[in-house]
């Protein structure tokens, strides 16, 4: 009744589906909103794979990204049709990282809105709620929900789940967080890595604990996924070297070894473009890092590839 | 380099954080009406003057003579119990709406006559509740002086229910479980009946028996002098509305979206009539039919005996929350979309003739005095409309 496109497409149903499942669900709200994350987040888990999948391979073409930069920062439009050219060899797309992403956002926002309109923490919010009823006969016995759920009042926000979301948001925040050379962007990743979590801590202590617990929920599915699809990610140090060592010491450590790397490859850059000159052969192509690149991306050998053939 | 580096760095991070602080708010609770805001009516004392709850959380009292604003006083904002517009605190608005925090006033303020006010002085008060968890009694002519106040220290929970006045004892419902009975001319507390869950519907009192709904999905008849249970009757839900009492029968609506007629000596359901949404709003009864809105948009009109419909229900096209009043034998009503309509009592299949369009999400309860109708509006304004001649007048409660 006097609802708009927004209400209609996406409110709408999950607000009637909220409350027909905590019918089933002993009219325990807080179980409810979890089962109810945890079926929103699996119906979007293909999404969810794909996002990951497109970000991992993108982290993986970092090394390679950076040297085209430096091989061809000045020139521009060398520097885009190299990258292009890269990206298509890789089958990597940038806005695969994206779009999957896009798509989310909205049902995310609608989940959370759902959570709040079906608290119904003010007398304004109750009679509001009425608005997004179907005709057909809902259970609303449990109307207005019972927020009390462990000892909490979702209602109400709660410092303690508050912390927890900030903790399980920097552990998937921290697992996504490329390692990179680049100064400036490892700066802006750890600004991120930090923010994110004081930022949304801030919220759930702003608002009612139910979207706290929606959000602790949504994290820790997110982490589950991400471990499966990108192992720990950038809590690989803390947790296989050893929590002692200092966020400098990994980095030094990092550098030596990117280093290192970097010589092995130019070693092998200069033996192959020696051996061609001593045959006579030259293709013209002995400096391009997409025929003679290092690491991980032998011929035949690389990831990327091996990955979206999977998926 | 690095000084130009970080401050671009800085820049990018403002922008994102409030970027993200912006989004967070506007997409979140602060639109939903997290904030109680409060839906009090208007009550006319004999004295010339109105009085209304504002939106600002205080007692306004409006001179009818000159429709100007007399004197107003704010209700007194608790301790805050929460960071923002979580808390279920009296305080509203501090956080999300960026307005002044203020205490929500749901019920109607209630006047009273011939109460001592100072000494052996007896005039009249006016007496209202608020989300902060008090009640106020004024004195009527000057709102700003306070005869009493429950609890004279300390807050109750919020006080969602308007207050009852009947043999000197005023009653109401709170969300700490409890019905409260007050002598109406000092406040002292004469009992407290504790029931299964809180109470938002206005408690009504007839042949010595108190009638509330409360959430433990019961409707209650207490005994008015002691406050103990005479009977108690199961529905499906919670119970918001308030119930109207006739001829010795009470009818009540409940979110499990029926409305129920019973016996008000022996709790006997008389009839039940379901509809397609909540009863919100309190019916009323005029030549024997009920005029029930329905959060379905809907009024519909049952045979107060039988509670068969003696028509089909008229369609208003947006949702009836505040309760409507009888003019002339005509039903007014206001709907959520912004519609001040009339329905026909003579004929019960005519459709709805609109008076005016209004303000839009009205819920609090129309009054009426004469041929004029009072609407306390969302907007913190006091609309009245003359149903005979049309004339309109907007008073402002901003003070």
């Amino acid at each position: 009744m006097n609802l708009g496109p927004w209400d209609i497409a996406m409110l709408q149903w999950m607000i009637n589906l909220l409350i027909a499942l905590s019918h089933f669900l002993f009219n325990n709200f807080g179980l409810t909103i979890i089962i109810f994350t945890l079926i929103i987040r699996f119906v979007l888990l293909p999404l969810t794979l794909r996002q990951l999948r497109a970000t991992k391979a993108m982290t993986t073409l970092q090394p390679k990204l950076m040297e085209l930069q430096k091989k061809y920062g000045k020139d521009k439009q060398k520097l885009a049709q190299e990258q292009m050219a890269l990206y298509k060899e890789s089958g990597v797309s940038p806005a695969g990282c994206a779009i999957p992403m896009v798509i989310q956002f909205p049902i995310w926002i609608a989940l959370y809105q759902a959570i709040i309109l079906v608290l119904a923490v003010s007398p304004e919010a109750l009679l509001n709620l009425s608005r997004y009823f179907y005709s057909w006969a809902l259970p609303l016995a449990s109307l207005p929900m019972n927020n009390n759920f462990l000892g909490l009042n979702l209602a109400e926000g709660n410092a303690a789940l508050a912390v927890v979301v900030g903790i399980t948001m920097w552990v998937q925040q921290k697992m996504v967080t490329p390692t990179t050379q680049d100064p400036r962007t490892a700066q802006q990743s750890q600004m991120m890595l930090w923010m994110m979590p004081i930022i949304f801590t801030f919220f759930s202590l702003s608002f009612p604990s139910g979207l706290a617990l929606y959000w602790v929920v949504s994290n820790i599915f997110s982490i589950v996924v991400q471990y499966f699809v990108t192992g720990w990610g950038g809590l690989n140090f803390s947790f296989r070297r050893g929590s002692k060592e200092s966020g400098s010491d990994r980095d030094r450590k990092l550098k030596k070894r990117l280093a290192v790397e970097e010589a092995a490859r130019k070693e092998i850059a200069n033996k192959s473009s020696d051996d061609a000159e001593k045959e006579g052969i030259d293709d013209g192509k002995s400096g391009d890092i997409r025929e003679n690149s290092g690491g991980s991306d032998q011929k035949g050998s690389n990831p990327i590839k091996r990955w979206f053939g999977r998926g | 380099m690095n000084l130009k580096r970080n401050r671009k760095l800085l820049i990018k991070l403002s922008v994102a954080i409030s970027f993200l602080l912006i989004a967070a708010i506007l997409l979140t609770g602060c639109v939903s009406g997290m904030a109680p805001i409060g839906w009090s009516g208007v009550s006319i004392g004999n004295n010339g003057m109105a009085y209304a709850g504002s939106k600002e959380g205080k007692l306004v009292a409006i001179n009818l003579t000159n429709n100007a604003v007399q004197f107003s006083d704010a209700l007194k904002i608790p301790p805050a119990t929460g960071l923002s517009c979580a808390s279920s605190s009296g305080s509203s608005g501090s956080a999300c709406g960026g307005a002044a925090p203020a205490v929500a006033i749901y019920g109607d303020p209630a006047f009273v006559t011939d109460v001592p006010i100072i000494g052996n002085t007896v005039g009249n008060i006016v007496v209202v509740a608020g989300y902060n968890g008090v009640v106020i009694a004024y004195d009527a002519s000057n709102p700003r002086t306070i005869v009493w106040q429950y609890p004279i220290n300390g807050y109750l929970k919020p006080i969602i229910s308007g207050v009852t006045v009947s043999d000197r004892t005023l009653y109401f419902g709170c969300t700490d479980k409890n019905v409260y009975a007050l002598d109406v001319t000092r406040g002292i507390e004469k009992w407290r009946s504790t029931l299964g869950d809180q109470i938002w519907s206005t408690p009504v009192v007839d042949n010595n028996l108190v009638f509330v709904g409360s959430f433990d999905k019961n409707i209650y008849a207490l005994d008015a002098g002691s406050g103990n249970k005479v009977w108690s009757f199961p529905t499906g839900a919670n119970t918001v509305s308030t119930p109207l009492l006739a001829d010795g029968v009470v009818y009540v609506g409940s979110l499990d979206r029926n409305l129920y007629a019973i016996d008000e000596k022996t709790g006997q359901k008389k009839w039940s009539y379901p509809a397609g949404n909540w009863f919100w709003a309190k019916p009323v009864i005029v030549n024997g039919v009920i005029f029930a809105p329905n959060l379905d948009g809907k009024v519909y009109k049952l045979d107060i005996n039988t509670g068969k419909p003696v028509a089909d229900p008229s369609d208003l096209g947006g949702q009836v929350s505040s309760w409507p009043v009888v003019i002339n034998n005509q039903v007014i009503v206001a709907t959520q979309n912004g519609k001040l309509l009339s329905l026909d009592t003579a004929n019960f299949s005519a459709g709805p003739n609109l008076i005016s369009s209004i303000v839009q999400n009205v819920s609090a309860p129309l009054a009426a005095v004469g041929s004029i109708v009072y609407i306390n509006g969302p907007d913190n304004n006091l609309y009245t409309y003359n149903i005979s001649n049309g004339a309109k007048t907007t008073i402002s409660l901003k003070q």
